[in-house]
């Protein structure tokens, strides 16, 4: 067998990927990146009357965005739904992604099931149907009046509580996986060895487990964080007016106000400063930065 | 060890068990109500319901708003499976075999839209289609939920194709077969379950995006879940949980077919 021809075999298979390649990479950069950069130049035009827009290279939509005490409000207010949902979100599909790496056959195959299905329905049936339950006249304040741990019926949605409640049950999904598919690789010797050792079962979970499982926790942060900063559904459906987040006002100033500049500029220091925050989570959860793979 | 500890870890064996089907319950709850409020028979939403009837059912299909979400929503369905399966198999395979500057660039940019804010990339391509659009709204949703299913297709063709002996494929290539007679007759039936699975899950994908699919609606063309969002803006209507309840119907579906073809297991693993 001649060199000559492995190497020419080897070329020949290169040229096959890049023919293979030149489709999807050709597909992301006409509506991934360069959509990206006309949103970044959008966001640099002059804001005209409601529906128009000046082109221009100007930062005064950032400058408004930045000055208006009522972006402020918004950003604040979806930072603080993120940090809630997430630690929410995460802590409970931490503890069920246990439970599903821990189970096997048909308990197995239903926790998992029940993961998969909310995960593939949409977030307009995940908010509403959580309305009927969590109303004044609802089942959760049915059952809280009946067992007399309330008095009166409590307004859970819409509200702070429904919103919460609703962000938690779209991103919960996601967080689960995330942290599943690491566990899904663990070997449950450790765990054992642990136990014989003769560390109690709580202490073997946050020792051996934890540790081992803090890639996918740390993926299921920045997903959850993500998309909880960004929440437009749970709090349009399960909200009242204080519950306003910026990813509404964005829609409103796009489809309603027809705002581009200013839209794109407060979208683009929302991905800023999501980014920013989550590098941090992503540092502090696996002491570096880097490294997800599989959402 | 002791005596004293059976009992004690007896107590956290129940906790724990009692714990995770807590959390399944509550997981699995509004997906029973869709159900249940699907057959209800009043005005208003209520669950559990007093009554029982066909009556939404038969409102959703006299309907022709709701009969073009659906057609709506399938081309769109259809059209989005197709194109990010076609584009994620074939940039999968590509990686697999390759390790240039470009094939070590693009899975974490495919999977970047995936970690943004739906609301965002739905405003992004809002401006963009404004400018150099189709001016076909089935395409520009297309478009955008190909961004979404094409990094799953992806993700789960490298996890099939990594379990591919790839010594197979060069056999068929010393033997003088053409790339794509090897490709057809001995690549494609070892994979052919993970291509059906990313298709299907691509589909469905598509089917219930909503945030992207509300950014670009036009008059003419909306999905079922933005008509769905919108009624639900002026009245909780049963109508909604019927909508809903074929929606959440096709997702079981989709995920037994793929528990079939593979495991559940599997399939939690690559999602």
């Amino acid at each position: 067998m001649s060199f000559a021809w492995l190497g020419e075999r080897i070329k020949r298979r290169d040229a096959g990927s890049v023919f293979l390649i030149a489709p999807l990479a050709a597909f992301e950069l006409v509506f991934f990146v360069v959509p990206f950069l006309i949103l970044v130049r959008m966001s640099l035009n002059a804001n005209a009357d409601p529906g128009f827009y000046q082109p221009a290279w100007t930062l005064e939509a950032y400058r408004a965005v930045l000055d208006s005490g009522l972006y402020r409000d918004l950003v604040v207010f979806s930072f603080e739904l993120g940090v809630i949902a997430t630690v929410i979100a995460v802590s409970l599909a931490l503890f069920y992604a246990y439970a599903a790496y821990r189970a096997d056959g048909l308990r197995k195959s239903l926790l998992l099931f029940s993961i998969i299905l909310p995960l593939l329905t949409t977030l307009v049936v995940k908010t509403y149907a959580w309305r009927p339950l969590l109303s004044p006249n609802g089942v959760l304040n049915d059952v809280l009046v009946g067992v007399g741990l309330i008095g009166s019926p409590i307004q859970f949605a819409p509200g702070i509580v429904g919103t919460v409640i609703g962000q938690v049950y779209i991103v919960f999904p996601y967080a689960v996986l995330s942290i599943y598919s690491v566990l899904s690789t663990m070997d449950w010797d450790t765990v054992e060895a642990a136990r014989d050792l003769g560390a109690s079962r709580p202490r073997s979970f946050l020792e051996v487990v934890v540790p081992e499982a803090l890639p996918g926790i740390a993926v299921a942060t920045v997903v959850s964080f993500a998309w909880s900063v960004g929440a437009y559904a749970a709090p349009s459906q399960l909200g009242s007016g204080a519950q306003t987040t910026f990813a509404m006002e964005i829609e409103s100033l796009m489809l309603t106000q027809f705002d581009y500049p200013t839209g794109a500029a407060f979208s683009l220091l929302m991905l800023a400063a999501m980014l920013v925050v989550s590098l941090g989570v992503m540092r502090l959860l696996t002491g570096s930065v880097g490294g997800v793979e599989g959402v | 060890m002791s005596e004293v500890e059976l009992p004690r870890e007896r107590v956290e064996d129940a906790l724990f068990r009692a714990g995770y089907w807590l959390v399944f319950a509550i997981v699995m709850l509004p997906i029973v109500v869709v159900f249940v409020t699907s057959f209800q028979q009043g005005e208003y939403l209520t669950f559990p319901p007093q009554e029982f009837s066909l009556r939404w059912y038969g409102q959703f299909f006299a309907s022709a708003e709701w009969l073009s979400a659906v057609r709506d929503s399938i081309v769109i369905g259809v059209g989005a499976s197709v194109l990010s399966t076609a584009l994620g198999v074939t940039g999968s395979l590509a990686v697999q075999r390759s390790d240039s500057t470009l094939a070590r660039i693009l899975p974490p940019l495919i999977l970047l839209p995936l970690l943004l804010p739906p609301v965002v990339i739905g405003l992004t391509l809002l401006i963009y289609f404004n400018r150099v659009g189709f001016g076909s709204t089935y395409l520009n949703i297309i478009v955008a939920h190909t961004l979404w299913a094409t990094p799953l297709v992806f993700f789960v063709m490298q996890s099939v194709f990594a379990r591919f002996d790839w010594d197979l494929r060069d056999a068929g290539m010393d033997l003088g077969a053409r790339p794509s007679r090897v490709f057809y007759h001995v690549v494609l039936p070892n994979v052919r379950s993970g291509v059906v699975i990313s298709a299907v899950v691509a589909f469905i994908v598509s089917l219930q995006e909503f945030i992207m699919a509300l950014f670009l609606k036009s008059y003419e063309v909306q999905t079922v879940p933005v008509l769905a969002w919108t009624s639900l803006q002026s009245s909780l209507t049963p109508l909604v949980s019927v909508v809903s309840a074929f929606l959440v119907a096709i997702s079981i579906l989709g995920v037994l077919v793929s528990a079939v073809l593979m495991n559940i297991e599997w399939l939690a693993e690559q999602l």
